[in-house]
């Protein structure tokens, strides 16, 4: 009587255990693979071509425009410049050309660190910081890499959230009152 | 060994603990929140360069100098162009709202042609081919086409009736306005020369009779510029202000002085201060002046007027003394909301004017050149003004007008926006096939076969020539600031390239193309740009300009070309005998009080319904719920039995609207304000159903000894329901 009470009480443990260790497995392994899909840019861009290749440098593309709003990515109009027509033999450069510049349209490029339209991010006060504080560097990379979209919210898996901005602003004596990002 | 039930909910436990270890439960619960903040249907910003374009928005009838924001190209929000003299930096509420009504869901989303009770959407080669097949069976036969524009000032209407007129069609029709009744006494009954406005910049007195220029009449925002300049805050005023109508409008009640008068006792009133003046020995150099003041001496005598509108004498000599000792008095008359006032006010306005020798005096009535005509086939400008759309719906109704087989209405709403409108809709309905190139689906477009839309006025080629009541001559170009944000097509640029398609030739390819002939005309007239030199100051001999060198190019930029030129007269005239026969009101007992319609821009205009962003600046005394609110004062509702807040039915003659009482002593006896833009059964849901039409009531007479039609003084019966 009393070793079957043992048993049960060994395979109660044994069973609690399993249930704390499949939990983490799915917690820490699987549920972060389901939680974000993957998926790659509309177009193979490769700044390694651009800046090693053709000497160009990050604010050729990367700018701020005159009236100090930064212009992100570039679009058709910067893009046109050199890609009006076919230049090389890529196939990711003549996608481009045929199927979105001499269309007219822009290519939808996924920002890896979106920030929703609620928060007002000002690139400007922030030049002192390298670009790579922030966002990873793309400088040589040949190919660009996968995006992961998160399923239930839709952002970004690189988009900053609000503890690394406050954490940053305490770091630095600047405010965190709402409304410093929150108009 | 098995997992009996006791192990299975240790597995479950364990399970639920360890889930805590993991970011399972508050990653879920963060990204759920941020989940529930971005619903598709929330409208995403397009992020992008920032930039402003200059151009002229078209939303009022006077057209506002605009700085369209756009951010990526997209326009974003409308900015007044302080460059432009148009406006000078202002916009008015309609103008101010138009980026918001490029997104309109009235809006329509291109070529429909009707089948049954529904519009099915067709390509524009489809709608061209239609149209011309409809047109190609009116040629030559004066009377089956006819024609309705809602553009009083653009050039447009060269290419319209250029195109009706090479098919054979004389009935081409402007909405109505002041600007025509204005055209057709000046050059008409007064013989007069060139077009009529008003220096306000540079008058000491302004006395504005009837017309609500600080709200809704001619350039309202250049008045309301010139207004404010003459009343520097803190200093002492440079000009005085008085108002006479029936309602104290917004004009009246930042004016000096608010006279009372009832709206079918304007021209006599106007006719009673020429008394004083004739009296005191004016006189003005036309054939038909003795019997101007005949006719002033002995039938708009103090008495005679206090008979007629109820003014003391008093009064009315006060005021002719306050002109009489201004130094640059100016008069200025119209209808209270616009159209409707009939020839004996605008001649007897005409008249005071001159008996004050204020004809092309710095702050006085100017006769300014017409616009030189680009397109050849086209008609005349004072043939285009002495057109009545009125009186030709109405010969149509009654039978005595043949009804036309083919209807084209260029962003107009007459179906809403004629007196007895209700009429005038059946009017138009009788004719068989009816054509709309209305940006929006307006009351007419809905009543139409063929719906042709043409892009929103910041996405088109357009231009404004001197709108009514402006006191120099000016032109402006409108130039498209994004691409049309449905399938629309210029209906200049469609009717260009439909006569090409029926063999007519009238001279131009495009519309830009039409302008810029207009824009290099122009620069043969001389003139300048307002950027070098106000107008009004040039004109008092205070600034000079040099003339403009390209017109087209500074255009383009937003500069308005000014000039100051005037016309001489040579024949003159009072029109004393038609004033004899049209300027006395007849009482109808049936039909005991007068309307007073009141046009406010942030409600609409004739041809666009309020847009979604100015609902908020309606008041709870103008609509509330799904009624509007008509106004009288304490003795009108005590003698009728009215209390705040009552429903009432308003009957007239041709139409009847309901609406709830505000009492308020802003609006004097015998007189019932009734506010106009409500009541739309088309457009969108911010406008449909709220409120009732006030055009319904208003009723059309004919002027005796003009033929004008008139609706000014509509008279009604009030009724609790």
């Amino acid at each position: 009587m009393k070793e079957m009470q043992i048993v049960r009480q060994s395979g109660g443990a044994l069973a609690f255990l399993a249930g704390v260790l499949a939990a983490l497995v799915i917690g820490w392994w699987i549920f972060p693979q389901v939680l974000f899909s993957k998926q790659e840019q509309p177009i193979r861009f490769s700044h390694q071509v651009h800046v090693v290749g053709q000497d160009m440098a990050c604010d050729d593309c990367h700018f701020y425009r005159e009236d100090g709003s930064f212009a992100g990515l570039p679009t058709n109009e910067k893009c046109g410049e050199c890609h009006e027509d076919v230049m090389g033999e890529d196939p990711a450069e003549e996608k481009y050309v045929t199927e979105y510049y001499q269309e007219g349209k822009e290519v939808p490029w996924l920002i890896y660190q979106y920030q929703p339209d609620n928060v007002y991010f000002s690139h400007n006060a922030h030049q002192q910081y390298d670009c790579t504080e922030c966002h990873p560097n793309l400088a040589d990379n040949d190919s660009p890499p996968p995006y992961y979209r998160n399923r239930i919210s839709g952002y970004s898996k690189d988009t900053m959230k609000m503890w690394r901005c406050e954490r940053c602003h305490a770091q630095n004596h600047v405010s965190n009152a709402c409304y410093v990002c929150h108009k | 060994m098995g997992l009996d039930r006791r192990g299975f909910i240790h597995l479950i436990v364990g399970g639920a603990v360890g889930t805590l270890f993991t970011p399972i439960p508050w990653k879920f619960a963060d990204d759920l929140s941020i989940w529930t903040q971005n619903w598709p249907w929330i409208p995403r910003l397009k992020h992008g360069e920032e930039a402003r374009t200059a151009t002229i928005s078209k939303m009022c009838a006077a057209g506002c100098a605009v700085n369209i924001r756009t951010v990526g190209g997209r326009p974003v929000a409308a900015e007044g162009n302080p460059n432009n003299v148009l406006s000078q930096g202002g916009l008015c509420p309609l103008c101010a709202a138009g980026v918001q009504m490029m997104y309109s869901p009235s809006r329509l989303p291109g070529p429909m042609k009707r089948e049954n009770d529904s519009f099915k959407q067709i390509t524009w080669d489809e709608a061209a081919a239609l149209l011309a097949d409809k047109l190609n069976a009116t040629v030559g036969k004066d009377g089956k086409l006819a024609m309705i524009s809602g553009d009083e000032s653009g050039t447009i209407n060269e290419v319209l009736s250029g195109f009706a007129a090479a098919l054979g069609a004389t009935d081409y029709y402007l909405m109505p306005g002041d600007g025509q009744t204005s055209s057709r006494v000046w050059t008409g009954l007064m013989g007069g020369e060139g077009q009529i406005g008003f220096d306000l910049e540079n008058a000491d007195l302004t006395l504005f009779i009837g017309a609500d220029a600080l709200e809704s009449w001619g350039p309202t925002v250049r008045n309301q510029k010139a207004f404010s300049a003459s009343r520097p805050g803190g200093e002492k005023p440079k000009a005085s202000y008085i108002y006479a109508g029936p309602v104290q409008t917004r004009t009246a009640a930042v004016s000096d002085a608010w006279v009372p008068v009832l709206p079918e006792g304007l021209a006599s009133f106007t006719l009673g201060l020429c008394y004083f003046l004739v009296k005191n020995g004016a006189s003005v150099d036309t054939r038909d002046f003795d019997s101007f003041k005949n006719l002033v001496m002995s039938h708009y005598t103090p008495d005679k007027v206090e008979k007629l509108v109820g003014l003391k004498p008093d009064t009315l000599q006060d005021l002719s003394r306050k002109l009489a000792q201004a130094k640059r008095p100016l008069v200025v008359v119209g209808s209270e909301f616009g159209q409707g006032g009939g020839q004996a006010l605008q001649a007897a306005g005409a008249a005071l004017n001159l008996l004050m020798g204020r004809l092309n005096q710095p702050g006085g009535m100017i006769a300014m050149p017409e616009a030189p005509k680009v397109v050849d086939a086209a008609l005349d400008r004072k043939d285009l003004l002495a057109k009545d759309l009125v009186s030709y719906l109405m010969n149509m109704e009654k039978g005595r007008a043949a009804t036309p087989d083919v209807l084209m209405v260029y962003e107009a709403n007459p179906v809403y926006a004629l007196p007895q409108s209700e009429a005038m809709a059946k009017a138009l309905a009788k004719i068989p096939f009816k054509v709309s190139f209305s940006t929006y689906m307006d009351e007419t477009a809905a009543l139409c076969d063929l719906l042709l839309p043409t892009p929103h006025s910041l996405e088109r080629f357009d231009d404004v020539y001197t709108p009514h009541g402006l006191g120099f001559s000016a032109w402006a170009l409108a130039k498209p600031v994004s691409k049309p944000a449905c399938d629309n097509l210029n209906s200049a640029d469609f009717t260009l390239k439909l006569a090409k398609a029926m063999n007519i030739d009238l001279g131009f390819e495009d519309f830009e193309s039409v302008l810029q002939a207009k824009a290099e005309q122009l620069g043969a007239m001389g003139g300048f740009f307002a950027d070098e030199a106000a107008p009004w100051d040039v004109r008092s001999g205070a600034a000079s300009a040099e003339a403009a060198s390209d017109v087209w190019d500074g255009a383009q930029e937003g500069k308005a070309w000014c000039s100051v030129a005037t016309v001489d007269q040579r024949a003159l005239r009072l029109g004393a005998e038609v004033l004899a026969k049209a300027a006395q009101p007849s009482p109808d007992v049936s039909y005991p009080l007068s309307v007073s319609p009141t046009l406010q821009l942030n409600v609409g205009s004739q041809k666009v319904a309020t847009p979604p962003q100015n609902l908020t600046t309606i008041r709870n005394t103008e609509l509330r719920g799904k009624a509007s609110f008509v106004q009288v004062c304490g003795q009108t509702a005590g003698k009728y039995g009215l209390s705040e807040g009552a429903m009432v039915k308003l009957t007239g003659p041709r139409g009847e609207c309901a609406a709830k009482v505000h009492i308020t002593e802003r609006v004097m006896p015998g007189v019932v304000e009734a506010p106009l833009g409500f009541g739309h059964s088309a457009w969108d849901a911010y406008t449909r159903g709220k409120g009732d039409n006030t055009y319904k009531i208003l009723s059309v007479t004919t002027e005796p000894g003009t033929g004008e039609t008139v609706w000014t003084g509509s008279k009604v019966k009030i009724a609790k329901i």
